[in-house]
């Protein structure tokens, strides 16, 4: 299996009034090219922000402070990878959206309330796809030139066309100077002599300070009456987003593009949410918890959606749930977290076979299994408050196993076998 | 709409009617002076010991008869008073409010922005200060230092050689709005003289007002950039600008429209006090000195109007939070 | 919360949490409360600046001894002077128009100001928890038309309405404060409502109502208490704004009589020495600067207190 992405030993911190919220505590996990992986654990463990950080969108007052996230893309060169963190934030925004994006737990609060859903939807393509836009806005064009031959229509035509086929060139522009930027970039990564460590941060400033948009195209833009134009891209736009909703089972999309997000039920914000996510085809698609506030059916709806696309579109999907049931019914591998730890990492199969974390063990029999008069036992204990989290292994207060040694060393991950890994005191080498 | 008008015109009905009858006469006297045996005969003539409701729909039929009544601080008609009064007002108006505006969601968003660096904390300070400061005390400093030590930026507003253009046959008074005026006639002269009288009191104005604006734009910007939607914005790829223009701002601005009539009622009243100190002839200066001088029918008309006036803001206050707010249009 | 504290413990306010959970909550919240007003350094200027002046109020008699016991607001006056004089040994401020001393206007001014802020808020807050609270409660008509009447009291530009009122009722500083407190009342009528309308449905109301409480008691236990925080911090900041009113209502002339110990009758006297003679053209300045500084400082006071008190219990703010 290869890798796609490795997040490395990622800590992510939250300074509030009350104190600094210790919210991730050295998470690690590999998502490999292909699979459908799975992340649970309780609510408040640190799902959420841990996929926030491997995408560096935590908000204020979130910090990410140590770790590494490491992107396997490069198709020439798989085995080595390029680590986000120390990546501009100009480079993350092409990433964003683009090869790796996410659809969120609460769709209603996810999607802008003053914005229309054609724009929100739009807002992917014009972000990563304005070149493709703008070649289909220079097709309808074309047409019309053909069609009208009044020459003064003709004339303002012709005068659009010249604009787009300005920003089609200024594109190119931005196109080669980035590419080239990053090969440099992506063969000094990881390179310690100090000459290459120079070149590296010259390349990420340079990287940063790279204009998007040329001087005559910024210009175009902005000067009224002449930026009409954009009009054209926009029409194009809508047409991609409207085949886009129909794509993905949206009934009478050329109507839903110009509501508004408060005019939709929940399942139908929610495929919004995935639409935007998808529209630019990412690798890696990062889904959290897209069902837990849905109804059981339109549930279902989803997450077979959710299947439908890792089938035909997206190669990996990270799925995150606080249900056992769900990854049971769609993960390949899964990784148990909690409080801000991963536990356990096993394919879907060992772990509900042969679980060994105390705390997986805890969740695998709190799990209604259908049976007549089965017992469902809960954990002791509640979550712990992450400002003062417990010392050692962050489980221990509710551990039914705990050792003197837990409550002052945090347990290392230990590869039990293939596929199979736990953090755990229990299973040490004696 | 219409009820709220009513009330309005109630409320300042009743405040006419806290005033003794003896001086409510001169509402309805034009110019000389009235001797003391022939208040009782006016009072009488004019209806003023009438039942409440009497007095209350006269008045109203006077006013749509557009007869406010004679000012003596104006020595004219009420409405020939304001017709000379307002343009002046109006003008002040139209530099200050756009700047307010501006001027509060530009320092408000950068304030969000930098939360808690230092740029954040000068513009909390900027604010603070700003809405503790008396409008008075703020322009009377503004004026000690430009005009009184440097010598620039005199009260008034225009000079004397400004006036002298003003009378001349040749210029015309389109709009009586100085410097609408001076560009229709092409006059830069004139231009630059009024804007050079307007400098002071606009920026007397902006400093104050923008306080308010400031603040809720800053904490509602904050509250925005926070939410939801945003890390969906950022998930997208898009760029800190489109977040912060496009995702963030119209969301942030919609608690900020809810206050900005209020902000205009301190407007109103900062352009009382601003028109006084720089000794600008608009209404403002208007009323302080009816007020002073007992000038009922001034006084009276300026509230009405000036009410009339905040009602109409309010509506289009409503009207823009509904073109904002795609939730409110429906309802 | 029952663990030792463990891998790097940072800030101070950690120790909060580490207390054990018997400790009340109300007393935990209140801690934490005191704890967080006191790190703001806006409130502690805040804070200074009320202190001092409500010590110069109290110490008013032995800063500045009136020469006329009786009549302690009348600021006495060295001869009939036309023109300011600078400050000097026996005038620490200079002197007004007319030779008033300005150093004791401003330190009965502070009484003056004290007496307006305070009686003008808690007059209207008496008249607001009354009315607010039985049209939240009880609902119906009579909330109906004390909600249009504040309608309409919105309706109008306040400063410019009181000019009117105060022009109706005679110039004086008395009238400046039954106007504000008549224009004053549905800003907090209408808080109080808001308050008690979301407070009203909740369970524990409806128990309490349910187990026959009177009503009265359950105003006066249960839902007052749960709106003094925002209402505290409103009132401190108006206290504020009143003063600063008043002070715009005597510059405009409608104030107290020449000679009365009050900043803003002290600012309108003012007006006419804001430029000197051509050689010294900021000689009076100690008459424009000094009593609207005092004025300025004053409600700045009150403003930063009520600021950080926002900050500080504002539940949305105390997440972030
Ligand atoms: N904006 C924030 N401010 C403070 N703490 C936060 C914030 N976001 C998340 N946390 C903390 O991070 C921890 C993990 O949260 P989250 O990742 O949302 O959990 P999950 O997604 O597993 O339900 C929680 O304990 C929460 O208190
Ligand atoms: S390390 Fe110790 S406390 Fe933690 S899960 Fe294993 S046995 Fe329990
Ligand atoms: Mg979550």
């Amino acid at each position: 299996m290869e890798k796609l992405v490795e997040a490395e030993e990622l800590r992510t911190n939250f300074y509030t009034f009350e104190g600094v919220v210790k919210a991730l505590n050295g998470v690690s996990l590999v998502v490999n090219n292909g699979e459908t992986y799975g992340l649970v654990g309780e609510s408040g463990c640190g799902k959420s922000v841990s996929v926030r950080s491997m995408m560096r969108i935590v908000q204020a007052p979130g910090k990410i402070e140590e770790g590494k996230v490491v992107l396997f893309f490069n198709e020439k060169d798989r085995n080595k990878g390029i680590d986000i963190l120390k990546r501009s934030e100009a480079y993350m925004q092409s990433i964003r959206g683009n090869d790796i994006s996410m659809i969120f737990q609460e769709a209603g609060t996810a999607l802008n309330p003053v914005l229309s859903i054609g724009f929100q939807v739009g807002e992917s393509f014009l972000l990563h796809r304005r070149g493709e836009m703008i070649k289909l806005a220079v097709k309808t064009l074309d047409k019309k030139i053909d069609e009208n031959s009044n020459s003064l229509f003709r004339m303002w035509r012709k005068f659009h066309k010249r604009l787009l086929q300005n920003e089609t060139d200024d594109l190119e522009r931005y196109k080669t100077e980035i590419v080239k930027i990053d090969s440099d970039l992506y063969r000094t990564e990881g390179k310690t002599d100090s000459k290459s460590l120079e070149k590296h941060k010259r390349l990420l400033v340079n990287r940063e300070r790279l204009n998007k948009q040329g001087l005559k195209v910024r210009l175009q833009l902005k000067t009224p009456i002449i930026r009409r134009y954009v009009r054209r891209i926009n029409a194009a736009v809508r047409e991609k987003v409207i085949e886009l909703l129909t794509d993905l089972g949206v009934p009478n999309p050329g109507n839903i593009v110009d509501r508004y997000p408060h005019e939709l039920s929940g399942g139908m914000q929610q495929r919004i949410v995935i639409s935007i996510a998808l529209a630019c085809n990412p690798t890696l698609l990062i889904a959290d918890e897209p069902t837990s506030n849905l109804d059981v059916t339109i549930q279902a709806q989803i997450l077979d959606l959710i299947r439908q696309l890792k089938k035909t579109q997206i190669s990996s999907v990270l799925f995150i749930t606080h249900d056992l049931g769900v990854v049971a019914e769609i993960c390949d591998r899964v990784t148990v977290m909690y409080a801000g730890d991963t536990c356990e990492t096993a394919s879907v199969k060992d772990l509900f076979k042969e679980p060994m974390h105390p705390y997986t063990k805890g969740l695998l029999k709190s799990v209604p299994k259908g049976e007549i008069g089965e017992k469902l036992q809960t954990i002791p204990g509640t979550v712990p408050n992450l400002i003062t989290p417990p010392s050692g292994c962050r489980f221990h207060p509710r551990c039914p196993d705990v050792m003197e040694i837990c409550k002052s060393q945090k347990p290392e991950m230990l590869m039990m076998k293939d596929g199979h890994s736990v953090a755990c005191h229990l299973y040490r080498k004696k | 709409m219409i009820l709220v008008l009513v009330g309005v015109s109630l409320i300042v009905f009743a405040i006419m009617m806290l005033i003794p009858e003896g001086q409510r006469v001169a509402i309805y006297v034009t110019g000389e002076k009235i001797r003391n045996e022939q208040i009782d005969s006016l009072i009488v003539k004019y209806g003023l010991r009438d039942p409440a409701p009497v007095q209350y729909f006269r008045w109203i039929k006077n006013i749509f008869k557009g007869d406010f009544g004679h000012s003596i601080t104006a020595s004219a008609p009420v409405i020939e008073g304001f017709k000379m009064y307002f343009p002046v007002t109006l003008e002040l108006v139209l530099y200050s409010t756009p700047l307010i505006i501006l001027v509060g969601i530009w320092l408000g968003t950068i304030g969000a922005v930098h939360k808690d660096k230092p740029i954040d904390h000068f513009t909390r300070i900027f604010a603070i200060v700003g809405y503790s400061l008396p409008t008075f005390w703020l322009g009377l400093m503004l004026m000690m230092f430009f005009y009184g030590l440097l010598g620039i930026f005199p009260p008034g507003t225009i000079s004397i050689v400004g006036k002298d253009i003003l009378y001349n046959p040749e210029y015309h008074q389109y709009t009586r709005i100085l410097t609408i005026d001076a560009i229709l006639n092409g006059n830069w002269r004139m231009f630059w003289d009024a804007i050079y009288h307007l400098t002071l009191p606009t920026i007397n104005l902006v400093l104050l007002s923008s306080a308010l604006i400031m603040r809720l734009m800053r904490s509602s910007m904050i509250d925005a950039l926070g939410q939801d939607y945003i890390r969906t914005a950022m998930a997208k790829g898009a760029d800190k600008k489109t977040i912060y223009n496009t995702h963030a701002r119209r969301n942030a601005l919609i608690p900020v429209i809810t206050i900005s009539g209020l902000m205009f009622a301190g407007l109103m009243g900062g352009m009382v006090i601003t028109e006084t100190i720089f000794a600008r002839k608009g209404i403002g200066l208007w009323m302080a000195r009816a007020a002073t001088q007992l000038d009922v029918a001034a006084i009276m008309f300026n509230v009405l109007f000036l009410g009339v006036v905040f009602v109409v803001i309010n509506l289009i206050v409503d009207l823009i939070y509904a073109w904002v707010d795609p939730r409110i249009r429906l309802t | 919360m029952n663990s030792v504290n463990n891998e790097n413990s940072t800030s101070a306010i950690n120790v909060d949490y580490e207390q054990p959970v018997s400790q009340h909550p109300a007393l935990t919240e209140a801690i934490f409360t005191v704890k967080r007003f006191i790190k703001n350094p806006l409130s502690i200027i805040g804070l200074t600046i009320i202190l001092v002046f409500t010590l110069i109020a109290i110490f008013a008699p032995f800063l500045a001894p009136p020469e006329n016991e009786r009549d302690p607001y009348r600021i006495p006056h060295d001869g009939w002077t036309i023109s300011p004089s600078p400050p000097s040994a026996d005038h620490p401020f200079g002197t007004m128009e007319q030779q008033y001393d300005i150093f004791y206007g401003i330190i009965w001014g502070t009484r003056s100001a004290f007496k307006i802020g305070f009686s003008v808020v808690l007059i209207n807050l008496i008249i607001g928890v009354i009315l607010g609270s039985i049209a939240g409660y009880y609902g119906g008509l009579f909330d109906e038309i004390i909600m249009r009447i504040t309608d309409m009291f919105y309706a109008l530009p306040f400063l410019v309405v009181a000019m009117a009122l105060v022009v109706a009722l005679g110039r004086g500083l008395q009238s400046i404060i039954i106007v504000m407190i008549i224009l004053g009342w549905p800003t907090y009528t209408r808080m109080i409502r808001g308050d008690i309308l979301t407070i009203r449905e909740k369970d524990y109301i409806l128990a309490a109502r349910a187990s026959g409480t009177s009503d009265l008691k359950i105003i006066i236990r249960h839902i007052l208490p749960n709106s003094v925080y925002s209402v505290l911090i409103v009132a401190s900041m108006n206290i504020g704004a009143t003063v600063l009113t008043a002070a715009a209502l005597s510059f405009l002339g409608l104030g107290a009589e020449t000679g009365y110990a009050d900043w803003g009758q002290m600012v309108s006297m003012c007006r006419n020495w804001i430029v000197g003679p051509p050689d010294a053209r900021l000689a009076y300045w100690y008459v424009v600067f000094i009593p609207g500084f005092v004025i300025a400082l004053f409600v700045l006071g009150w403003n930063l207190l009520g600021d950080a008190a926002r900050d500080v219990f504002d539940p949305k703010m105390r997440r972030k």
